[in-house]
């Protein structure tokens, strides 16, 4: 059938060695479409509620969507779905680069692995089948290392791979999956669920191709789309010439740029850090993902100074932000060696930064000292300290041991007050947007899905970077639901967050991938049905509102200087906008979604699989 | 003069577009493994995009080392393209091109090349960065 998906599933018991394909299930995708969305059916279906995510009985997954692989712009990406290990929650962590299309080239939507290999594996996948490889020889290998000899030993140049480094053998719990060297399922600790498994890397090769209904049509409309709706787009003027990095002074201007572990909004060394100073000092080339008219991806090159040689795509935003400023650090370059290393060690940048900057806190207060440091000064801004931390993480050496968990469980083994410093929800670092000059970032964090987490809903968009009022909480709650409807969508496609692409557009794509006749109202019906759907999975497994939860310092410790002088997010107004939250999703006040709500998204049939509406 | 495409490699962003376009014109699906322009990301050193695809060069060593005379000149566009009913897929065309520009596609069936689109080669109109022109 012509219609986007390839129509297989492949289907991997690690712990008996079995491998099969099977259909996907045509129903589902009706329902969820792919990605976010049909990955979270299938996990919901497939694992008993309760199970340890570093447990052989946690279900990982690999989904693309239906669009994934055609000329379709901004689509070239994979999904990891699976129990999060950091925070519990359902776990839905993307990249892009060139795996998802790749996957679907070798004939499969989606990947099921189960189990725990003996030894250490690999599981190799080529036009429509595959096989679990030994990795005794990459084992313990880096990220880049391992694509290197994986493409040896299978004699394709062009195999995609993606890779679990030294931190997910370790089980930090703040590892990714890294593909195409540098592009990142980053958060949420899909890595470590990798190295639980015994599973160093899933890597693939395809030539079978994907197929649209009428190709002499879509062409001519695929490439009008990307001229008119992607190059020409003037949403994507600043992706165009900047990237993220844009944001950085953007964010230094509304004073809400994380800086020194959130004592501050505003950074004195902002300008070596934005956008300028990454074109100048550090940029080599703009680089894009598969399909992409964008290229928002920067390759940069220290070339001269103690960090010479170093070289990552990006720095994005997020790692300026939680890895730059929020640990002091203020020259491009520093962080530029950061990001190598946590690519090529397999760390989520956004976590990796946090915990250091959390570290770097620690030590200034006395609560940390050189010995557990390993003799590191680790004050803020000290460049040579920072930069040997990705390691002490990755391999768990002295306080990198503690930090490997993310700052949640590293507060809890550290004590002496520092529980009362960190800055996450559910056990994921906060993103680079301080709530205290974006309030609505407090609704977005606390609700997020995986965890604190920016790709959600984003509503600093229209308060502290637009014309709103930031510390105003009307509307704040809308906000964040009419995002999480459209990304629950668009992850569901699997469309780039960079993509300013409408529901018309979306649905105009859908239809003529797949043949199924949709409108902006039908794929917002799906939108509401996946975010309930993992709300119910997130419920099942013992979430509620008491996990929705609001820093306490982001109460009661004000921000120094600029816009946000003198700034809070109180607590009031936070319960205010969460009671509101869950009453526009149809929810009851503790944060569940009801009878009604699930059966007005569609979900009647997972009713009866979940104990609190009996 | 060589007749065929151009390319400010540069430029390139390593979107792929041009691969996608390609093959979807060529065979009716995406599937860049059966394009006849084939773009390299080499990451992480010396990061660049490296091209391959027929230049379609005067000397034409492909057509002197076709055993089965499947090469065959295109009197309207000046060069020279494959006939697939009549390629045996030997690869003595693949050896003997010094520029990488042809190979055989994935089934090993028959060897493809870049044959101009008859004219209007997709990949230069597809491309979001202008980076092919003729």
């Amino acid at each position: 059938m012509a219609d986007g998906y390839t129509g297989n599933v492949l289907r991997v018991d690690l712990t008996n060695e079995k491998i099969s394909t099977e259909p996907i299930k045509r129903e589902w995708t009706k329902l969820h479409i792919g990605g976010k969305g049909l990955g979270a059916r299938y996990l919901f279906d497939e694992l008993k509620p309760g199970v340890d995510p570093l447990s052989p009985e946690n279900v990982l997954m690999i989904w693309t969507g239906p669009l994934v692989g055609t000329m379709v712009p901004l689509t070239s990406r994979y999904v990891v779905v699976t129990k999060s290990p950091l925070t519990g929650t359902f776990l839905d962590s993307y990249a892009g680069g060139y795996f998802g299309p790749e996957l679907k080239y070798a004939g499969f939507d989606g990947v099921i692995i189960k189990g725990k290999a003996k030894k250490p594996v690999y599981l190799w996948i080529e036009d429509g089948k595959a096989e679990i490889r030994d990795a005794k020889d990459i084992w313990g290998k880096d990220n880049y290392k391992t694509e290197e000899l994986i493409r040896k030993e299978t004699g394709e140049k062009y195999a995609r791979v993606a890779t679990t480094g030294p931190a997910g053998e370790k089980l930090s719990l703040i590892a990714g999956v890294t593909s195409d060297l540098t592009r990142n399922a980053g958060r949420g600790g899909g890595g470590a669920v990798f190295g639980s498994k015994n599973l160093k890397a899933v890597a693939v090769r395809g030539t079978l191709g994907v197929e649209v209904p009428d190709i002499d049509k879509f062409i001519p409309m695929a490439k009008e789309m990307l001229l008119k709706d992607v190059v020409e787009n003037p949403d994507h003027a600043g992706s165009i010439t900047d990237g993220t990095p844009i944001i950085v002074d953007m964010s230094q201007n509304a004073a809400i740029l994380p800086t020194r572990d959130w004592t501050s909004g505003e950074f004195e060394d902002s300008a070596g850090l934005n956008s300028d100073a990454l074109k100048t000092r550090v940029l080599v080339r703009r680089k894009a993902c598969m399909d992409c008219g964008i290229a928002c991806g920067s390759w940069s090159k220290v070339s001269k100074g103690k960090f010479k040689g170093a070289a990552t795509e990006g720095p994005e935003y997020e790692t300026i932000g939680i890895c730059g400023s929020n640990c002091g650090i203020k020259n491009i370059e520093a962080v530029v060696r950061f990001a190598e290393d946590c690519d090529r060690l397999g760390l989520d940048t956004m976590s990796a930064g946090a915990a250091v900057a959390f570290a770097m806190h620690l030590y200034e207060k006395g609560i940390l000292t050189k010995k557990d440091t390993g003799g590191l000064d680790l004050k803020f801004g000290d460049e040579d300290a920072y930069a040997k931390m990705p390691a002490m993480i990755a391999n768990r050496k002295h306080i990198g041991d503690i930090l490997a968990d993310g700052t949640k469980r590293a507060a809890k083994r550290i004590g002496k007050g520092s529980e009362k410093l960190t800055l996450e929800s559910k056990g994921s670092e906060y993103p680079a947007y301080d709530p205290r000059g974006s309030i609505g970032m407090a609704i977005a964090y606390a609700t997020s899905d995986r965890g604190a987490d920016h790709n959600r809903a984003w509503p600093v968009a229209s308060d502290a970077y637009g014309s709103g009022d930031p510390w105003s909480t009307e509307g704040k709650a809308a906000t964040c639901v009419e995002d999480q409807t459209r990304t629950s969508v668009k992850w569901s496609f699997i469309f780039c967050d960079f993509y300013a692409v409408n529901f018309g557009n979306m649905a105009k794509y859908y239809t003529a991938v797949t043949g199924v006749k949709a409108d902006e109202q039908y794929l917002r019906s799906i939108g509401r049905r996946n975010w309930n759907l993992v709300r119910a999975f997130n419920v099942r497994e013992g979430f509620s509102r008491k996990d929705d939860n609001l820093p306490e310092r982001m109460e009661k410790e004000p921000l120094p200087s600029g816009k946000t002088k003198g700034k809070v997010v109180p607590r009031a107004d936070f319960e205010k906008m969460l009671s509101e939250y869950y009453k526009l999703w149809g929810w009851d006040d503790n944060g569940r979604p009801t009878k009604k709500s699930l059966e007005e998204a569609g979900l009647g049939d997972i009713v009866k699989k979940l104990p609190y509406l009996k | 003069m060589s007749k065929g495409l151009k390319v400010e490699k540069e430029k390139c962003i390593g979107c792929q577009i041009c691969m996608l376009v390609c093959s979807g014109s060529h065979v009716g699906k995406f599937n860049p493994s059966e394009s006849r322009i084939n773009v390299e990301d080499v990451y992480p050193e010396p990061a660049e995009y490296r091209f391959n695809y027929c230049i379609q060069c005067d000397e034409h060593p492909c057509v002197e080392a076709c055993p089965v005379e499947a090469i065959k000149l295109d009197e309207g566009l000046g060069i020279y393209v494959v006939d697939k009913t009549l390629c045996t897929a030997c690869g003595a065309c693949v050896e003997a091109c010094p520029y990488n520009g042809c190979w055989l596609d994935p089934t090993g069936s028959y060897s493809i090349k870049c044959d101009l689109c008859g004219g209007s080669p997709q990949c230069i109109e597809a491309c979001p960065r202008n980076v092919i022109k003729r």
